[in-house]
């Protein structure tokens, strides 16, 4: 049992790179076809070529629907928000939505959205669990 | 293929029954379909059974040889079949195929589960845990969630409101009060269901389907020789499974699977919607049933609001959609819910549906999704079915 010092994690390990402008999230892009899908796959669904590459997933994204929970896993404070984000790269993806008070008055569907990377639960130990969520946008539209 | 026919119904009232076995449920709808077709139980010659999971504790395997054992049902081929909420649909389908294509001639498909003895934690858990971390329940997926995400979508997109989707809750509990097998049977009002506790908003709990205990069978046998064990025999004209597509580009108000399987039915059946004298579908959240309406092709895509708003879906009206009460006022009773819809169908074309009656109904639909997977249900049967 681990006393006194708590650690942050991800969720997921594989779902978080640098590549070279802070933490975005991993893709995976098929070399033969192109389609990129989050997240990465052992082989490309669309044409089943191995060997997939890994891209960065765009941080911005469009709004395309949303919802206020009001119940939920235990770990998960309610209410809490949750919506799919259209990202440019024709992914839609499911995802917590963050600093967005009060919610009703400002979230609209097909608004820019940026990712954040967040707590979103403690383990049974205290740690922290870390994952993706998306805010509204503060900086340039993608 | 050859034409088959449903010679005997069994279902009872789901509820809460956790001082009863799973077998001991199954035994019950097993007996009922049974006696109903005026049938031996030896002369019984494939089983298929439906059920999801063993939610909280007990056995969990051979639910299908344990249930027959005790009625007499012995040395036959016995399949359990699992598909999502879909599962009692598909294990129907299934005995459907055997008889269809002359593999035997009386089939028993039924469908058992037992939910309320879990927390709802484990329920959650074995909808939403390991196989998709992106997508589970962690991450803040949950049912009602992604019901309130397509409701509020197609709010955006069509104009649909909160109101209408009120009104399937209203439309399905008023049926339900008049269906003795219904959980919840006490009436609503719009207003009642908006002002109800909020799940998931936009949907509130009475727009959001309970869980519950119980079981549903049917006997089906070859056409040929239906008339030796059902005064009415009801005909399966289509029976169909698809499965999920998940695309990105889906806009999340519209389930391709029920565009596929409805174009596959009405195909296999010669029929088109326009044909359909009534219909149980799928609404496990208020919002479900109208986009089930609009994909089904009972109105236009955009339409659905304005379709159980005009009482169109009502019984006098266009197409009556969920004259039982609906998954909302039955409850959701997994392995249970596609042949207890079925049921529903074969009483309403026996003429025997009581006070909820569809007057000269002749030909029926049923739709049961199961699943959901990124932007789509992972399974979807049809059935259609005629007098």
């Amino acid at each position: 049992m681990s006393q006194g010092v708590k650690t942050r994690r991800f969720i997921e390990e594989g779902w978080f790179h640098d590549f070279g402008q802070g933490l975005s999230l991993t893709g995976g892009r098929c070399p033969a076809c192109g389609w990129i899908y989050f997240p990465t796959k052992q082989v490309c669904p669309a044409c089943f070529a191995p060997d997939q590459g890994k891209v960065p997933l765009s941080t911005k994204g469009k709004l395309h629907t949303f919802a206020c929970s009001h119940m939920g896993p235990s770990g998960l404070p309610t209410p809490y928000l949750i919506g799919f984000i259209e990202l440019p790269e024709g992914i839609k993806l499911f995802s917590l939505l963050t600093q967005c008070d009060p919610w009703d008055r400002i979230l609209k569907v097909g608004m820019e959205m940026e990712m954040v990377i967040e707590t979103i639960r403690q383990d049974e130990e205290g740690n922290e669990i870390v994952a993706y969520k998306f805010r509204p946008s503060r900086g340039e539209p993608s | 293929m050859r034409a088959v026919a449903i010679a005997g119904i069994g279902g009872m009232r789901f509820g809460k029954y956790g001082d009863r076995s799973l077998r001991v449920l199954g035994e019950e709808a097993c007996i009922k379909a049974i006696r109903d077709a005026g049938m031996k139980p030896r002369e019984i010659q494939l089983a298929y059974v439906g059920n999801l999971a063993q939610w909280e504790w007990g056995q969990g395997l051979l639910i299908g040889h344990s249930v027959l054992r005790e009625i007499g049902i012995t040395k036959i081929p016995i399949t359990r079949v699992e598909n999502g909420c879909a599962t009692g649909s598909n294990a129907f389908h299934e005995a459907w195929y055997r008889v269809a294509t002359g593999a035997c001639d009386i089939a028993l498909a039924f469908g058992v589960e037992q939910m309320t003895v879990a927390s709802s934690e484990k329920i959650l858990n074995v909808f939403t845990g390991r196989q998709h971390a992106e997508r589970d329940g962690d991450m803040g997926n949950s049912a009602p969630g992604l019901f309130a995400l397509m409701a509020r979508r197609h709010m955006e997109e069509f104009g649909t409101t909160r109101e209408q989707m009120a009104m399937v809750a209203v439309k399905n509990r008023k049926y339900g009060a008049r269906n003795p097998e219904a959980q919840l049977t006490q009436a609503l009002t719009v207003e009642e269901v908006l002002t109800d506790r909020m799940i998931c908003d936009p949907l509130t709990l009475p727009q959001c389907c309970p869980r519950g205990d119980g079981a549903a069978a049917v006997v089906l046998v070859a056409a040929k020789i239906a008339r030796k064990y059902a005064p009415i025999p009801i005909t399966v004209a289509a029976s169909v499974q698809v499965s999920g597509s998940y695309s990105d580009t889906a806009s999340y108000t519209s389930f391709d699977t029920d565009v596929r399987a409805a174009a596959a039915a009405y195909r296999m059946a010669g029929l088109g919607p326009e044909d359909i004298d009534l219909a149980e579908v799928h609404d496990c959240f208020s919002i479900a049933e109208i986009v089930h309406y609009e994909d089904l092709g009972f109105c236009c895509k955009g339409e659905g609001g304005r379709f159980i708003e005009e009482g169109d879906s009502g019984i006098g009206g266009k197409i009556p959609v969920n004259t039982s009460g609906g998954l909302l006022s039955k409850g959701h009773v997994i392995g249970a819910t596609g042949i207890s819809q079925i049921i529903e169908l074969v009483r309403q074309l026996r003429g025997q549906a009581g006070r909820r009656q569809v007057e000269g109904a002749r030909v029926a639909l049923q739709h049961n999704g199961g699943g959901f997977i990124h932007t789509d249900t992972a399974s979807c049967f049809i059935h259609i079915l005629r007098n």
